[in-house]
């Protein structure tokens, strides 16, 4: 394609907190362009255009517009650059008519002498309002008269009446009707029939085929790739999606290996309001039970509800003892540990000691009578993280200092410590380089060996199968699928049951 | 060529400012340099044995209350009630201290404890910002405090007042130390409340009983106050509508002055506690002795104490208190 560059993103980043929301994206958009941008949930997409269109303030990089770097501060200096969004959530405010909504933050043509000329706002609204064919709808009226539908299309004329040279729409058509999704493909087509270009979020990846020229991909923040619609399908565009890992030389590589019938943790009936639906599972002593799924499937509540860790959990979690674990505390004494897909805020204390984190769940153990020697405890820490071969100054150092996957070293320390039967892994190589990997996975082996169990919940397909002896498969909140260790199994056959 | 070796001194000393151990360091410095100054400022008044008998004496109740306030701090959380609790808790220190001085004793403890535990319970169960809890219950023990002591001050027995001896004083605050920092350093309560001021939710999911340790934070820190009463009753011998008034703001300002972050967590000390209190009494009474009126104390008071947090504060650790 030999088309005119119109947007060139270079390097953008951004981050909250801990988290790495967009990480070094670069990519550019051809004038006359539809470009979709999908990934899944969190995958940054909806942050990467916030940035652009001034919501959300650039954490790092630029965007060249036409040739001209943009420095924007909010939206209104976005729509005065040639940028506008319409958004996923309500973008329309409430409490103010359809003209006032479609020419907020510029009215300055109506106002004379710092007073608002009303009838000549409503007059040129309703213009717009039946070029675009939404007749129907009454510039003077007040927007909160009309449905959710109907607000969207009033964000419509919003957004592009001033004929932006990038036009992002944002998840839009979810909370369209058929007729709704047809008058906005209509402007898209006439956007990109003009030379200027769209940016098109969507889930619906048929939609995302068919209305764009490229499709760029995102994950976990990072940019994937940017493919041709044409050249590819609906399939394709999911495998990019969720994710591939090349090489998988240091997974388990026994196949057959009976698993003992022996169930150490029986899950009944567990369901977390809008998160899981009726959940049940038995796991097995020396069993790795692997729980697949996309992003917001609930396999990571599923992790937590059996730690005890959800506030409003309905069902039983119970050991082979008898013993009903509802709580936190309980579960650990009980054997249970647990390390979550957000490591910095529940897995470890950042702002703290290794040695403090590693003693924290076994510090009644290490107590003589209540009274803890601090000799003994750093002494405790010292070894479980050498056991882990930690990179560190010393047990005193902080954690806030230590890279990603020293940090999930510590975290798998303090478990080691307490000597856990049963291990709720959640994406416990998430952001971890491949030697730390092959270190995590090299234990969990061996700790099945030891006859532990070790539930993983993971996003990474290819772990799943390269570690589990079986993997349930969530989607919508339910167990959608079971499929037992088999060097046949297929990504395509877990990914069927995911989406 | 001269700029960029500006710069770069500049960069150090920026460094440095951020770095740990200027900040472990600052209140001794701090500490240091306020004693030098006012010494130099007041022509070594503040250094005779008169002077400091004076400042000695006022600094035990502080001391005992900035005890229990240091473990709320070191959850990241804030507690305004001292003064309003330290007045209500006089009350019930004077009323009961005709009948019998150990039931005074204990009643004091208990009103402060209930009150503490007023202030717990609405912080933990509905999950309300500790300062916006306190600040309500200060209001509302300020006003039980106006209400008895409006028509007159209430006095205290003969006997309490008899009791005016240093060795009582010095020997409570001491023994409050010492209690407080062994369970602070020996037992798995000093790990727990640091664990919560480090990070909530990392720590309940390691196990610890963040809404527990919270709560009882909180007791500990109402029924020291409340012991804290009984040292105050011992020396001003009635009570009247300012009793405590401030009180909040000088532990505030004297854990501050100690180095305690106020976000809390993994870098407080214990010694914030002592080097905190004696700080801000030497400041005190230094500001006294040169002549300043009430009001240019409180805002040099409160131009130090803005220098100090800004130098303290722990921008890593940054987050709303809690």
């Amino acid at each position: 394609m030999d088309k005119k560059t119109l947007l060139v993103a270079e390097h953008i980043d951004k981050r909250f907190g801990s988290t790495h929301a967009v990480n070094d994206v670069s990519l550019n958009i051809a004038a006359g362009e539809v470009r979709a941008l999908i990934g899944e949930n969190g995958s940054g997409k909806s942050t990467f255009c916030q940035m652009l269109c001034g919501i959300y303030t650039i954490g790092g990089g630029k965007f060249t517009l036409d040739g001209q770097e943009l420095h924007i501060k909010n939206q209104v200096e976005a729509n005065d650059a040639g940028i506008s969004i319409i958004v996923q959530e309500m973008g329309t405010l409430s409490g103010l008519t359809v003209a006032e909504n479609i020419y907020l933050g510029h009215e300055d043509p109506f106002v004379h002498m710092g007073v608002k000329d009303t009838r000549a706002m409503n007059r040129e609204a309703q213009k717009l309002l039946d070029d675009y064919g939404f007749g129907r709808i009454k510039a003077g009226a007040m927007i909160d008269r009309y449905n959710f539908e109907d607000r969207k299309l009033v964000e419509i004329v919003k957004a592009t009446y001033m004929k932006p040279k990038i036009l992002v729409i944002d998840e839009t058509t979810t909370a369209l009707s058929q007729n709704g999704r047809l008058e906005l493909y209509k402007i898209m087509d006439a956007v990109r029939a003009d030379g200027r270009s769209v940016i098109f979020i969507s889930h619906d990846l048929g939609e995302v085929l068919t209305h764009s020229n490229t499709v760029s991909i995102l994950r976990d923040g990072e940019y994937i790739d940017t493919v041709n619609a044409a050249d590819v399908t609906e399939d394709d565009l999911k495998r990019l999606m969720v994710g591939r890992e090349i090489g998988s030389a240091y997974y388990r590589t026994d196949y057959g290996t009976p698993v003992s019938g022996e169930v150490v943790l029986s899950v009944k009936g567990v369901s977390v309001p809008g998160e899981i639906t009726d959940v049940s599972f038995d796991l097995h002593r020396g069993e790795i039970l692997g729980f697949g799924g996309l992003s917001e499937c609930g396999m990571h509540e599923v992790g937590k509800a059996i730690f005890g860790a959800s506030w409003d959990r309905t069902g039983s979690v119970t050991l082979a003892d008898g013993t009903a674990v509802n709580d936190i505390p309980t579960a650990i004494k009980h054997s249970i540990a647990y390390t979550s897909k957000d490591r910095d805020n529940e897995s470890i204390i950042i702002n703290e000691s290794i040695r403090n984190n590693v003693v924290l769940p076994s510090i009644d153990d290490l107590a003589n009578h209540g009274l803890l020697s601090g000799r003994k405890l750093t002494r405790f820490a010292k070894e479980h993280a050498d056991q882990m071969q930690t990179k560190m100054q010393g047990v005193s150092q902080f954690v806030s200092d230590l890279s990603g996957g020293n940090k999930q070293k510590v975290v798998l320390a303090r478990w080691l410590g307490k000597g856990s039967d049963i291990l709720v892994l959640d994406s416990p190589t998430r952001g971890i380089d491949v030697k730390v990997k092959q270190a995590i996975y090299a234990l969990m082996a061996d700790m099945q060996k030891q006859g532990r169990s070790i539930i993983m919940i993971s996003e990474e397909i290819p772990e799943l199968l390269g570690m589990a002896d079986r993997i349930l498969v969530m989607k919508d909140g339910r167990i959608n699928g079971e499929f037992l260790r088999d060097p046949a199994l297929s990504e395509e056959d877990l990914i069927a049951k995911m989406v | 060529m001269e700029k960029n070796n500006r710069d770069n001194q500049q960069s150090r000393l920026r460094a440095f400012l951020d770095g740990d151990t200027f900040k472990a360091l600052l209140p001794l410095i701090g500490f240091v340099v306020i004693i030098v100054v006012l010494n130099i400022m007041t022509n070594g008044r503040i250094l005779t044995p008169k002077k400091l008998r004076l400042l000695l004496s006022s600094i035990y109740a502080p001391t005992i209350v900035a005890t229990g306030v240091f473990f709320v701090m070191t959850l990241g959380s804030i507690d305004f009630t001292e003064g309003s609790t330290l007045g209500v808790a006089s009350l019930v220190v004077s009323a009961l201290s005709f009948t019998s001085i150990p039931l005074a004793i204990l009643g004091g403890i208990l009103c402060g404890a209930a009150i503490g535990a007023i202030n717990g319970f609405f912080h933990v169960k509905f999950k309300l910002q500790s300062f916006i809890v306190t600040i309500c219950t200060m209001y509302l023990f300020r006003g039980v405090c106006a209400y008895f002591t409006t028509e007159t001050a209430v006095p205290a027995s003969a006997a309490i007042k008899a009791l005016d001896i240093n060795g009582l004083k010095i020997g409570i605050t001491v023994a409050v130390l010492l209690v407080a920092w062994f369970l602070f350093r020996f037992t798995r309560i000093g790990n727990d409340v640091k664990a919560v001021g480090s990070g909530e939710t990392a720590a309940r999911f390691s196990g610890v009983h963040t809404d527990r340790v919270k709560f009882l934070a909180f007791v500990c820190a109402g029924a020291l106050t409340g012991l804290a009463a009984f040292v105050n009753v011992i020396k001003v011998g009635s009570i009247t509508a300012t009793a405590g008034n401030q009180l909040e703001t000088q532990i505030l300002i004297s854990l501050v002055l100690g180095g305690l972050p106020i976000t809390g967590g993994a870098k407080v000390r214990f010694s914030n506690i002592v080097v905190g209190t004696l700080m801000y009494a030497v400041l005190n009474s230094g500001l006294a002795i040169l002549g300043y009126d009430p009001q240019t104390q409180q805002l040099i008071k409160g131009v130090i104490f803005l220098i100090f947090v800004a130098l303290t504060i722990d921008r890593k650790a940054l987050k709303v208190i809690k």
